[in-house]
């Protein structure tokens, strides 16, 4: 079976205000690029997928991944990994803990294993049991992308995930986390101002313009 | 396989007990402040009226009233009550403006928070002792300037303290909250978005040739000073109440309104109990009314002062304001300084003359000999801290987390409610919350004391915590529910750590707060149980100054043993990583 992500005749309120309209059908290793002023509901957008709307939103359609309506799991239980601009690594974990935290349970020694050989792949070997706070922010981003995929989800979400990177990483970075969907074959959607981003994602591009006043 | 999983979770975990328990828990909190303070003035009310079904006596009417008109020197109590607490409140806030208006923005702010930030810790009853050490004809004070520049030799007969104007509770109560105000302040300065533009604006004000007194006025001020309403009113409510600061500095003939209660309900004479539950009613007017006043100030303030903030005036004197708040800061720290060190002199002084600023001798005596008695209290202290503050730490992580899962903060009301223990005066639900816990319980008082001290640390717990839990990124609940965390073990494993800290800090302040309740451990308890503030209390009015100095430093010594550790310990916990 083909991995897909569908998002189904979603409509997306802000109380009674219209913010969005959205169909689209995501399939394995695509990327979706959503662009559009701030305030146009991006972040909105994610976090219903994510499944933590803000009590003053509503949203109707479906979530469907894998063929399986999510729109009603809560949000622990949808396997949809996110990365932000910020890593977002726990402050109270080591950048091994960070990760194990992620990882399904099991043997102590096989998991810290899996780790080192994880963070060896990504050019962060001897890393493990740093405090994330003394990382850079290129080894941020590339810990927090092995903490999202260690965790296996079924789809991922970027929220501007290269927006505080500097130019030369961030094009490295893009690279690493678009060619991880792809040979995962993971559907994902990108939230982003930067046509570079955009274009380097090869997908399909939505653009969301404010509605005319 | 995973589809299994996914169905079989949909149908069990729509709503787990740990979300079901966090929802709950603001009715909790609403219930549990709500029965106590107004069961309590209710209850205090009936005895007010005459009917006292202990005493056997049933005829209501006025006699209450009629017996606390027709008390001597009646008006001068009220009178010494509203004084005390509205000059002291004001006092406070006006330092705390001029502190803050010269030292924004500057570096000095974060240092004069440093050294102001432990007396916050200090008790009120230890504060007043101090005070009463500095200010006494012997006091520190007198000894620094004897026989140089008075030509004293021997201590004269001076007022201070217990003068009969209330000069010296004044001087206790401003010390002791003006650094509480400031740092309120500095909390509410603090919160991210609006530290950073007010300090934009602030820079914007400056360079439209404001100086920086008059833009702290114009620009700060005004957004600055709805945070500092509830705080204010605390303040206000606790001086014109409270029993602590008059019991220690405060002159006895007569006495404030609260003291004079206090000393009517603990009379031998039960029918005494009528008039005092009339006082306390008495005394709830007076503090609301006082309440009222000050916020009718305000509106004046604000109509007088709202031309002005557009005038476009840059200056008003600004420099001698400067220069009159360094002077007053110096002499506050030089004040809160030189109390301490007094205090810790008397404590191990041996022989000590006169105009001697220091002792002859040195002894450890005072300190083994009160040492050798306190156990109990300090047990008791620590029982009754460690408990009460448990309950506080649980109820406000559970309120605020629903607060999150909700996705919108507690009520006004619900806020309200919490401050509720802070602005009703404590001497007037106090007395009626003893009588409703000895209908329901005769003998357990340490159940008593310790819902009595819940009471007053909640308040203070759930505003040291509030803003670092809502201040926390919500897209950390957000990853961690992505990588497949239950609500529960989102608030266990992923916020409770990462709030390791200010957890810590909430955890020391509650038991700063309970080691340092008088009235409630003196009321609830029957006066059967001791902690070190009521021993410190009952022993700074009869007792040798030795002793007392013993005390009011063992009840800073807590707290601060507390704070350390909170200091200490997240360095060694969760940070245990190599950096």
């Amino acid at each position: 079976m083909q991995p897909s992500l569908h998002i189904e005749n979603l409509n997306l309120f802000r109380q009674n205000e219209h913010l969005l309209r959205l169909n689209e059908h995501i399939n394995g290793g695509e990327i979706l690029t959503i662009m559009g002023p701030s305030g146009c509901g991006k972040s909105t957008l994610l976090n219903w997928i994510t499944g933590s709307l803000a009590i003053n939103f509503t949203a109707t359609g479906n979530i469907i991944l894998n063929n399986q309506n999510l729109t009603n799991v809560p949000a622990h239980l949808r396997q949809i990994g996110v990365l932000y601009q910020d890593a977002l690594l726990f402050s109270h974990l080591s950048v091994a803990g960070n990760i194990a935290f992620a990882m399904p349970k099991g043997d102590k020694k096989q998991r810290y294993e899996k780790i080192e050989i994880a963070l060896e792949q990504l050019g962060l070997k001897g890393l493990a049991d740093r405090h994330p706070d003394s990382l850079s922010g290129g080894q941020k981003s590339r810990v927090a992308l092995l903490r999202l995929l260690l965790n296996k989800p079924k789809a991922i979400l970027l929220d501007e995930p290269f927006s505080k990177l500097d130019l030369e990483l961030r094009e490295t970075t893009r690279h690493l986390v678009f060619k991880k969907i792809s040979d995962y074959k993971l559907p994902a959607i990108l939230v982003t101002h930067d046509h570079n981003d955009a274009i380097a994602a090869g997908g399909k591009i939505i653009n969301l313009s404010q509605k005319p006043l | 396989m995973n589809i299994n999983k996914f169905t079989n979770a949909q149908k069990t975990h729509s709503n787990g007990s740990f979300v079901r328990i966090v929802k709950f828990s603001p009715y909790v909190l609403l219930f549990i402040l709500i029965i106590p303070v107004l069961g309590g003035l209710v209850a205090v009310m009936l005895p007010a009226l005459g009917w006292i079904p202990a005493l056997n006596q049933y005829n209501v009417g006025l006699q209450g009233f009629t017996a606390l008109w027709q008390t001597p020197g009646l008006g001068n109590m009220v009178l010494l009550s509203v004084v005390s607490g509205l000059i002291s409140t004001f006092l406070a806030f006006v330092f705390c403006l001029m502190i803050l208006a010269t030292f924004f923005n500057s570096h000095w702010l974060a240092r004069i928070q440093q050294i102001l930030s432990p007396i916050l810790v200090i008790p009120h009853a230890a504060a007043a002792i101090a005070v009463g050490f500095l200010i006494a004809p012997s006091g520190m004070f007198a000894r620094l300037i004897s026989p140089e520049l008075t030509h004293w030799e021997l201590a004269p007969h001076g007022v201070f303290p217990h003068d009969h104007y209330g000069i010296s509770i004044i001087l206790g109560l401003t010390l002791k909250e003006l650094p509480f105000l400031l740092l309120m302040a500095l909390g509410a300065l603090a919160q991210p978005e609006l530290a950073s533009k007010l300090r934009q604006q602030h820079k914007v004000a400056l360079n439209f040739g404001y100086c920086a007194f008059t833009a702290f006025f114009k620009v700060i001020l005004p957004s600055l000073y709805p945070l500092l309403r509830l705080p204010l009113l605390a303040v206000l409510a606790y001086g014109s109440s409270s029993v602590e600061m008059p019991l220690i500095l405060g002159p006895n003939s007569p006495p404030t309104l609260a003291v004079a209660i206090l000393h009517w309900f603990n009379d031998v004479d039960l029918t005494l109990r009528v008039k005092a539950s009339a006082g306390a009613l008495l005394q709830l007017a007076l503090t609301l009314g006082l309440l009222l006043v000050w916020l009718m100030g305000e509106k004046i303030v604000k109509l007088l002062c709202t031309n002005s903030l557009t005038n476009g005036r840059r200056e008003y004197g600004g420099v001698y304001w400067h220069k009159l708040t360094y002077i007053l800061t110096i002499a506050v720290v030089f004040f809160i300084v030189t109390a301490l060190i007094g205090l810790v002199l008397w404590s191990v002084a041996g022989y000590w003359r006169f105009p001697a600023a220091l002792p002859d001798s040195l002894t450890l005596l005072h300190w083994q000999s009160a040492l050798s008695q306190i156990d109990e209290a300090i047990f008791n202290s620590l029982l009754i801290g460690i408990i009460s503050t448990f309950f506080a730490i649980t109820l406000t992580l559970l309120c605020l987390e629903s607060e999150q899962l909700c996705g919108k903060a507690l009520s006004g009301f619900s806020q309200l409610i919490i401050y509720l223990p802070l602005l009703v005066p404590s001497i007037a639900f106090l007395f009626g919350l003893v009588w409703l816990q000895q209908l329901l319980t005769s003998q357990v008082s340490y159940i008593n004391v310790i819902t009595a001290h819940f009471l007053f640390v909640l308040p203070y717990v759930f505003l040291s915590l509030a803003t670092s839990y809502r201040r926390l990124d919500a897209r950390f609940a957000i990853v961690a529910a992505s990588l497949g965390c239950k609500p529960s073990k989102v608030f266990f494993m992923v916020k409770l750590p990462q709030l390791f800290a200010p957890i810590l800090i909430a955890i020391a302040l509650g038991l700063a707060i309970s080691f340092g309740q008088y009235l409630p451990t003196l009321l609830a308890g029957g006066g059967r149980i001791n902690t070190i503030t009521t021993e410190a209390v009952t022993l700074a009015n009869g007792a040798s100054r030795r002793t007392s100095a013993v005390y009011a430093l063992m009840q800073m010594v807590l707290p601060l043993i507390g704070f350390l550790l909170a200091w200490l310990l997240p360095r060694y916990i969760y940070k245990n990583v190599s950096r």
